[in-house]
């Protein structure tokens, strides 16, 4: 039996072509009825790609490779193929699942990519986290960020990194993504600045299980419920004192500097900008996704980049 | 943040008073992010916190430390002063040399959870604040210890007006807390009173 799975990638506006979490969902849905035979996922309407779509299609693919004798990914363009090679997606990916796409042609160019801050990278353990901040805080020293910028980029994910593997039971461990953009950040009138997108994806057992050992959450509801919970400084599945700061850390963290911090798991999605929550149900899914939004808005006083790019490329 | 107010001219020569670099040994670094870490280096200070005499003064020195995390500064700082408040390094006391910056965030918000403090100074000698939570009613009593230098049980219970047993209550929290020194006067008149010091 071979089964398609579709994704919702808009085709008009400002989010036209971009994988993003919330557009594989319909194949989030499908995914769970995939048993045994081959599947294919079809990312040919896919014009760009942003860390948490990246993120969230490495757990897609772990769940089917898991499930299914045969995983193609059918891409289209050029753009995308780049992307995802400079990505580290076919290093990770190339020899589990068949493409359409040829990846020794793409090796063959490949270059940095100027926004990249971490490829899709695949951790299993606490003891890999600090590597991994070590040298995404390199290449933001060498991009000229300043301290507190830093600061906030690498705690945001080294708290998240640790979030997903010491919960996760997860049996791919955890992916992680950050990229730059540089574009007009929205809001108010146009300032043009840089948005810093920060994603994890685990396997694990989800945030509404996690809470649900600590006796006082045992009963937790939805698992909007959950999420919502999760956000409170010192709400975590063990109760311990001290412990469940980390993600109250990082929505203060995304909500200061005018960005947003998003969980999906379960069948919940919830988005914390600081003044107001939103959540929204999703197709039940493994697993727990996590994306923070870090704007850096460039200060009027301070010279801007040259290259302004009226929309985020990858 | 509150102020305490009391400048002292280098406390750390005094014997028993030690400064340990986080940034330094072997578990020490520039960026200190998760658990394990602050594991880690809380073991260390707790070895030289064990090797200061009865009454010394650990101060934990995060200045050149570029970057630390939620969960580093919970399981390094906010354990370690846990366990100076639970009574596990008796006497010995802990100071953490920190200047005012978004790093320190991590560490209140830790010591809040905890619903503990520590005494902070920019600098070894540098007028000492407050990080974290101290409960309402005891920074007064915190301040006016930290103003005076040394103060006994009863001039402190007269400036606040309270009487001598409420007082020593509310010292003895502070002293539990490790916020504060208390040493015995056994040649007081009127037989043994107490007397307080501040650490930093």
């Amino acid at each position: 039996m071979r089964t398609q799975l579709e994704l919702n990638i808009r085709r008009k506006g400002a989010m036209r072509g971009i994988l993003t979490l919330g557009s594989l969902d319909p194949a989030f849905m499908g995914a769970e009825k995939v048993d045994g035979g081959s599947v294919v996922l079809d990312l040919r309407t896919v014009e760009f790609v942003e860390p948490a779509g990246l993120c969230g299609l490495a757990a897609l693919l772990e769940f089917l490779i898991s499930r299914s004798r045969l995983v193609g990914v059918r891409l289209s363009g050029h753009n995308v193929p780049a992307y995802l090679e400079r990505m580290d997606f076919f290093r990770l990916f190339g020899h589990r699942i068949e493409t359409n796409v040829d990846v020794s042609s793409l090796e063959e160019r490949r270059r940095g990519s100027p926004g990249t801050l971490q490829e899709l990278i695949n951790f299993h353990s606490e003891e890999e986290i600090p590597g991994i901040i070590n040298r995404i805080s390199e290449i933001l020293t060498n991009k000229d960020y300043r301290l507190r910028e830093r600061a906030a980029i690498c705690a945001t994910l080294s708290e998240i990194c640790a979030n997903a593997v010491e919960h996760g039971r997860s049996p791919f461990g955890a992916y992680a993504a950050v990229q730059a953009y540089q574009h007009i950040v929205s809001g108010g009138r146009e300032r043009r600045g840089e948005e810093v997108l920060v994603a994890i994806a685990d396997g694990g057992v989800g945030v509404r299980e996690t809470l649900s050992r600590n006796p006082k959450y045992a009963e937790a509801g939805t698992d909007n419920d959950a999420l919502r919970h999760a956000l409170q400084m010192g709400v975590s599945g063990t109760g311990e004192i001290g412990r469940g700061g980390g993600l109250a850390v990082v929505g203060q963290i995304s909500a200061r500097a005018g960005g947003s911090l998003s969980l999906r798991s379960g069948s919940g999605r919830i988005t914390y900008y600081g003044d107001r929550t939103n959540s929204r149900n999703v197709p039940t899914f493994p697993g727990t996704f996590v994306r923070v939004s870090l704007p850096r808005i460039a200060s009027s006083d301070q010279p801007l980049s040259k290259t302004r790019k009226p929309k985020a490329e990858n | 943040m509150i102020s305490l107010n009391t400048v002292r001219i280098d406390p750390v020569a005094e014997e028993g008073r030690e400064i340990f670099d986080v940034t330094s040994g072997e578990a020490g670094g520039r960026l200190m992010v998760t658990r394990g870490t602050g594991r880690r280096v809380r073991e260390a200070l707790g070895e030289v916190l064990e090797r200061l005499p009865s009454g010394g003064v650990l101060y934990v020195d995060t200045r050149r430390v570029e970057l630390m995390d939620y969960s580093f500064a919970d399981e390094a700082l906010g354990i370690l002063a846990s366990r100076v408040a639970g009574g596990e390094y008796g006497e010995r006391r802990v100071v953490l040399v920190e200047e005012d910056r978004e790093l320190l965030e991590n560490v209140e918000a830790s010591l809040r959870q905890r619903g503990l403090a520590m005494i902070r100074v920019d600098e070894p000698g540098a007028a000492p604040e407050i990080v974290g939570e101290v409960p309402e009613h005891l920074v007064e009593t915190l301040r006016t210890i930290y103003d005076a230098g040394s103060i006994t049980n009863a001039d402190l219970a007269a400036k606040l007006g309270l009487n001598h047993t409420a007082m020593n209550n509310r010292a003895t929290r502070l002293v539990k807390l490790g916020l504060i020194h208390r040493h015995k006067n056994t040649a007081a008149p009127g037989g043994r009173q107490y007397s307080y010091e501040g650490i930093a």
